[in-house]
């Protein structure tokens, strides 16, 4: 029997004809995946929901902006600071990330409609924390009831002179979170981009895609200023709504995580005209390639020299520790099941490190994540991704090219501009690719996989950890982090080996069970 | 404030109803879950359970998609059901409904009955329970789910000797020890959700994808013909209570208790079983209770000092406010989101009894409510210990309050499932970390303290005061409150980085305040923040002009004030421009500290930065007016320093006019007397003559101030504050005492009904009718509430020498209340309700927001339906 049938032989007819175009064992040619469907109920998923997307995702981490999430008390408590993604304020920027906002709607609220109620929390969100815009996130029950909320912020918007933006990510559309990261997108090209200005410089871009997590995004703009890069905006990250809201000048955009934001990357392309570069900052080489191809953009030698200069001497200060616990790591086996790209970019990290990637999966992405974006025109709308709204955009005045026609064609044959690759491609042969993973075929894959480490999030952790296998969140880094960047290899690497080498691993078996039960001799018997 | 904030939640202190279900349904054995609704509900859910219990955390969902949204989740359900059943083979499944599900209003009986006519072979037990989120909070969805249990279970009711025991929601560890207790005694049990070991379990080779002990069906059966209940919750409603069900229809009595935490609620519980079982208490727990005992007075002299905040379930906020008032550990807040009347009710006697021990301190208690009202509260009850969830780490990062984590959820540290509270032993065992973490505060700060409460030689009482003064002291910085009178509009100079709005709430910076206010307001609002902020110790007068330009508002101010408050430090800041002519009048109004700012001692470099000043009622510009302010600044710092005043000079650094000069000024300032310097940053204002100048960084401030810290103290925490600021430095309160007042009315137009109320908070009807001094008015009309006045009803004595006659206050307050239609207090005894009926005016009581309180009574007066 085949690893991927062994992993859900036990599903009855129907769900394992569903669940076998998920899962492949990948061999020279087969790079196609079923993903982006509906989930299987009652079986237990790690996706989350719309509003999970949108709200938890992409809205959250937006610092000065006040988010009230418009619905009962459950969604709004559970997206209560669970992201880990961090923000600093200052004297010139609010940061409300560490609040929860919420119109708590009751009983009467969801007979008669919580418009007035939800007026009532803007008036107050206003009075008490006076901040620099609002956005309003619905959950389930409010789009069913027929609240206005668009209607509701615009009224608002007038009100109070800032702006006031709803977001109707109720939890049921869409498929996984992935439907809230796109509603999420459409609303900060709609509203926010473009609405402030200021000149760029010689090398401006912004960062898409880049969450914070664990700090993240820090050690990434440390370096890209180390480098000599002015960064407009990180999207969302610790992001202040008035950077987001200059992000049109930037000459370039870094897509990261390209799952949760190539929306906006497509959509500035088509209104402003800014280029976007798939980049990963997970990885010491991926970092080096990355920041590579930058350079490579811009194609100033001025610039090719700084980059080159900054690699040498980050990697000088890393490089002990990196060897260290490459003498750790080498040959140890990893399976990764994350969100929609992390899965792909610590590959790179574990390469580094001389780990093997044995299985990856992704929680929601779409086939474009798994085969590559030329992948896009085949993939058939079906109802679910057909009610997630699309937006096109036109043509913005301010619209202009960075690079000349010859220049971007020549471009895109060197450097990932405008395109992704997929992470199906970079795999080896005989390695197993999961979409959705669920519960029942977590504990399936650790018994038939047996990798040394399982990357996850906290809802399989211990599934995994029951079982005699290491588990590390990539979600939440188990509250460590940076991974990102030349520092946070090194955290990585220390983080994996203190898992690998904990002592407890070495202490499982309790002394009587190794001792025999029974003792006996062997008599000659004459 | 809260009053009004009724429609948002801010850091909510609850969870919705499903969290409660799949708590009820992991103390089933061989039962999963499976949620009813988008799949987020699980997932998040799953997600908060497995960070606190470090154990897989298994939900399933229907999975509904707009789709379901239209057609119904029929479909999705029953296969829901049908994959849960042929890959986990559980022996139940807990069917729990979600926001999505009610909101479109889903027949789950229905779905069942036709999952069982397709599937008639399948012999899993389906337990449905309603629980929308809006219905109520986790606590209302747990023991509605426990209801749906007992109902749903096909009962035996043939009478057998065992008794049932339903509990709350406990920790793993705590179910371990109930069972602990009840194994000592000769008694057949069935216990009533048993999560002690799906929710802790232990290091297992092969993980076991159900959840294999607790509460089984066959014992579930059994509890029909049980010959007693004991309920360990005295709030959970009848109508969802699982033992009323079993009394009602199986005849099982019911007996409620306490969760046995604490010393008087364990000692009556085991009275209760010993009694029950006819066993005398076994040897065991008498030791336990003793070793407990011990602890208690051991640490009492500790626990007096605790002024604790208690969150969380009523079960849970109940228990811990007995356990704590029995140690003389006063709960200065109990605080339950969920609506729960009867905790408050039960909690007044017992806290009140405390805190009457405790000379009468203040408390309060509060049902749905979140960490923004807790917060507030806590502060303004000088609380030292927080107990709960981990849901109040933030008040304890940003109030530097300790939290001890004890109830679920905890997010940030390890452990949630092994917290132990029930018992002599885990009643001890929760005490030492209270008493413990109280003693990490004193050993902290005790011998800091005593040196400064007692040994203050004469010359430092002055020292004292600017220890306490926030702007004069780092230390003092994060701990005591001060507050800015915006009394002072007028300005005397005009400097060119300046221009005064009064109505941009949006900035902080000096110069800048809401609205002027006249010395009388000034003293109301002063009264009215001293209520709320206990730690306030300075009195500011900071504009939003100069402090001496208009001297007589200022002087009135510091004599108002001085009135009501001997202690109270004083101090204003000014430009200095008419110091010389009042120092010795400050002297004598008690101001101990001044900052004046200036930015240059040298006429010509003073002459770029000012571009007039007002002398007797002549305008000087250029070198003239310069000279004119720089000499009178510096006489009027001479003069102070020699009155013994605490001088501070601010000096605003603007680049390229004084950077270079900055040195020398501290210098000059050093040497007539000034004690500290606050070298600061421009702030550039829209419209003034610096508009486009550019600020200095933060970085290079510093480095300036480095350098002249070798001269003189350096103010390096600065916030640069609102003329009208409340509160810590760099936690602006002023909004919200503001706020207070613009609802107010001219006290005597009435426009509707008029009530008074009897309050201590100010925010809540929380007094005796019999023991008011000072009544507020409100007035409501047209739906709205607002404030009109306060009332002292001595100012409504009659006839002097009879004023201490109780009938004379009677009489006092019916002359007081005369424009009244009602009067609102927390209890009113029989005669005077009749008296005041008598004078048409009718009494209310009640526990509740004063706002609250109004429209409910005001519309019953007026016959409108209470939506």
């Amino acid at each position: 029997m085949s690893k991927v049938d062994r992993i859900i032989d036990h599903y009855s007819a129907r769900v394992y004809k569903n669940r076998k175009l998920h899962i492949i064992e990948k061999t020279d040619d087969n790079h196609e995946i079923a993903a982006n469907t509906r989930t299987i109920p009652g079986i237990m998923t790690n996706r989350g929901c719309c509003y999970a997307g949108c709200k938890g995702v992409v809205i959250g981490p937006i610092k000065d902006v006040a988010v009230i999430t418009h619905g009962p008390i459950g969604c709004g408590f559970y997206s209560w600071g669970t992201r880990r993604n961090k923000a600093r304020g200052d004297e010139n920027t609010k940061n409300f990330v560490e609040y929860c906002l919420s119109t708590d709607m009751q009983e009467p609220d969801i007979v008669f409609g919580g418009e007035k109620k939800l007026r009532q929390a803007i008036k107050e969100v206003v009075e008490i924390f006076n901040p620099d815009a609002i956005m309003i996130c619905s959950t389930c029950p409010v789009g069913l009831i027929g609240d206005d909320i668009h209607a509701v912020a615009a009224e608002a918007e007038k009100l109070y002179g800032r702006k006031v933006i709803a977001f109707s990510c109720e939890g049921y559309k869409g498929v996984s979170q992935s439907g809230g990261h796109h509603i999420a997108n459409n609303g900060l090209i709609r509203h926010i981009i473009g609405t402030e200005e200021r000149a760029p410089t010689k090398y401006s871009i912004n960062m898409l895609g880049e969450y914070n997590i664990g700090g993240d995004a820090w050690e990434i703009e440390r370096i890209l200023k180390r480098i000599g890069y002015d960064l407009v905006a990180n999207i969302p990250g610790d992001a202040s709504i008035h950077d987001i809201a200059k992000a049109h000048i930037a000459h370039l955009n870094l897509v990261q995580c390209h799952r949760s934001i190539n929306y906006v990357a497509d959509m500035l392309k088509d209104k402003f005209g800014t280029s976007w570069l798939k980049v990963n900052f997970i990885g010491v080489s991926a970092t080096i390639k990355s920041l590579r191809d930058m350079a490579r953009f811009f194609d100033d030698p001025e610039l090719y020299a700084r980059t080159e200069q900054v690699i040498a001497e980050e990697l000088a200060a890393i490089q002990e520790d990196m060897e260290y616990y490459k003498s750790k790591l080498k040959g140890k086996t990893a399976a990764l099941f994350v969100g929609g790209s992390r899965s792909h970019h610590y590959q790179k990290l574990l390469k580094d490190f001389g780990m093997e990637t044995i299985m990856a999966g992704y929680e929601f992405a779409h086939r474009d994540d798994y085969e590559g974006r030329e992948v896009l025109p085949f993939i058939k709308e079906d109802a679910d991704s057909k009610n997630i709204e699309s937006i096109k955009v036109e043509k913005d005045e301010r619209y202009r090219l960075y690079l000349t026609e010859e220049q971007y064609e020549r471009l895109r044959k060197e450097i990932p501009l405008d395109y992704y690759a997929g992470m199906i491609r970079e795999m080896e042969k005989g390695t197993i690719i999961v979409d959705d993973l669920n519960h029942y075929e977590t504990e399936e894959m650790l018994k038939v996989l047996k990798p040394d480490i399982f990357f996850s999030g906290i809802k399989d952790k211990y599934i995994a950890q029951k079982a005699g296998t290491l588990s590390r969140q990539l979600h939440s880094y188990d509250y460590s982090g940076p991974y990102a960047g030349f520092n946070g290899a090194i955290n990585f690497g220390r983080d994996v080996t203190m898992g690998i080498t904990t002592p407890a691993w070495g202490l499982v078996k309790a002394p009587w069970k190794t001792q025999p039960i029974l003792k006996g001799q062997l008599q000659e018997v004459v | 404030m809260r009053a009004k904030l009724k429609n948002l939640t801010v850091n909510p202190c609850k969870m919705c109803m499903p969290m409660g279900a799949v708590h009820a349904f992991y103390g089933i054995a061989r039962c999963m879950t499976l949620l009813h609704g988008s799949q987020g509900c699980s997932t998040y859910i799953r997600r908060h359970m497995a960070t606190h219990y470090n154990e897989p955390v298994d939900i399933a969902s229907s999975a509904l998609t707009e789709e379901g949204t239209v057609y119904g989740g029929e479909k999705n359900l029953i296969k829901g059901i049908r994959n849960l059943c042929q890959l986990y083979d559980p022996d139940v499944i807990g069917i729990a409904t979600t926001c999505l599900s009610e909101t479109i209003g889903e027949d789950i009986d229905r779905i069942i009955k036709n999952y069982r006519t397709q599937y008639p072979e399948s012999r899993v037990t389906l337990i449905p329970v309603t629980t929308g989120g809006y219905m109520g909070t986790q606590y209302e969805g747990y023991y509605r789910t426990l209801y749906s249990i007992v109902k749903h279970v096909e009962m035996n009711p043939e009478k057998h000797n065992g008794i049932n025991i339903i509990t709350g929601m406990l920790s793993p560890s705590d179910v371990r020890a109930l069972k602990d207790i009840l194994a000592l005694f000769p008694l057949e049990y069935i216990l009533l959700p048993d999560a002690s070991e799906n929710l802790d379990g232990g290091y297992e080779t092969e993980y076991r994808r159900l959840p294999e002990k607790g509460t089984t069906l066959a014992q579930i059966a059994r509890m029909g013909g049980a010959r007693l209940t004991i309920e360990l919750s005295l709030f959970n409603t009848p109508e969802y209570s699982p033992g009323e069900y079993l009394k009602e229809k199986y005849g099982v009595p019911l007996v409620r208790l306490s969760p046995p935490v604490g010393l008087r609620d364990t000692d009556a519980f085991i009275k209760y079983l010993s009694e029950n079982s006819g066993c005398s208490v076994p040897e065991r727990l008498k030791h336990e209770r003793s070793r407990y005992l011990d602890a208690m007075i051991d640490s009492h002299k500790f626990n007096a000092e605790g002024r604790a905040v208690i969150f969380g379930e009523p079960d849970f906020v109940y228990s811990m406010g007995r356990l704590c008032c029995e140690n003389g550990l006063l709960p200065v807040v109990c605080a339950t989101g969920t609506s729960s009347p009867k905790l408050k009710e039960l909690l007044s006697l017992e806290v009140g009894k405390a805190a009457n021990a405790l000379v009468a301190e203040d408390f309060e208690l509060l049902d749905e409510t979140d960490f923004e009202q807790i917060e507030m509260l806590a502060l303004k009850h000088r609380a030292n210990l927080l107990i709960g969830s981990s849901d109040g780490r933030r008040i304890e990062e940003k109030q530097g309050i300790p939290l001890i984590r004890c109830a679920f959820p905890i997010h940030d540290r390890v452990g949630g499932q092994r917290v132990t509270t029930l018992g002599y032993t885990g009643s001890l065992n929760i005490l030492d970390s209270f008493t413990n973490t109280l003693l990490h505060i004193k050993e902290g700060s005790y011998r800091k303290t005593l040196y400064q409460t007692y040994y203050r030689p004469v010359k430092e009482v002055k020292q004292q005061a600017t220890e306490k003064h926030p702007c004069f002291s780092c230390s003092g910085a994060r701990q005591y409150a001060r507050i800015h009178l915006p009394v002072a509009p007028d300005c005397n100079i005009q400097c060119k980085y300046c221009v005064r709005k009064f109505d941009c709430p949006n900035e902080s910076r000096p110069g800048v305040t809401t609205q002027v206010l006249s010395p009388q307001q000034a003293l109301e609002r002063f009264l009215e923040v001293k209520k709320k902020l206990g730690n306030l110790t300075v009195v500011g007068i900071a504009g939003p002009g100069d402090a001496l330009a208009d001297f007589e508002k200022t002087r009135e101010t510091l004599r108002l004030i001085r009135e009501h408050d001997p202690d109270i430090t004083f101090c204003l800041s000014t430009n200095g421009l008419a110091l010389p002519q009042y120092v010795d009048e400050l002297v004598a109004l008690g101001v101990t500290h001044v900052t004046i700012t200036i930015n240059a001692v040298d006429p010509e470099i003073a002459s770029k930065i000012y571009s007039h000043v007002t002398m007797m009622g002549m305008r000087y510009s250029g070198m003239a007016g310069a000279a004119m302010l720089v000499s009178n600044q510096l006489t009027g710092l001479k003069l102070l320093a020699s009155r013994g005043i605490v001088c501070k000079v601010n000096c605003v650094v603007l680049q390229g006019i004084n950077d270079h000069h900055i040195e020398t000024v501290v210098e000059k300032v050093k040497s007539l007397g000034a004690s500290v310097t606050n070298i600061m940053q421009l702030i550039p204002v829209k419209g003034s003559a610096f508009e486009h100048m550019e600020m200095l960084s933060a970085k290079a401030i510093n480095a300036i101030r480095k350098k002249c810290e070798a001269i003189l103290p350096q103010m390096y925490h600065c916030k640069q504050c609102r003329a009208d600021a409340v509160g810590l430095l760099g936690e602006d309160r002023s909004l919200e005492f503001n706020e207070a007042k613009e609802n107010a009315k001219a006290p005597g137009e009435k426009q509707g009904l008029r009530f008074a109320i009897a309050t201590k908070s100010g925010l809540i009807v929380d007094q005796h009718f019999g023991k008011v001094d000072e009544f507020l008015i409100y007035e409501y009309s047209e739906g709205r509430v607002s404030f009109i006045e306060r009332r002292n009803i001595d100012q409504y004595c009659m006839g002097a020498g009879a004023c201490d006659d109780q009938e004379d206050k009677m009489t006092r307050i019916f002359n007081a209340l005369t424009d009244c239609e009602g009067v609102i207090a927390l209890r009113i005894g029989v005669a005077p309700q009749r008296k005041l009926e008598e004078r048409g005016i009718q009494a209310y009581t009640t526990y509740d927001r004063i706002e609250e309180a109004i429209k409910k009574i005001a519309r019953e007066m007026m016959g409108e339906e209470a939506v």
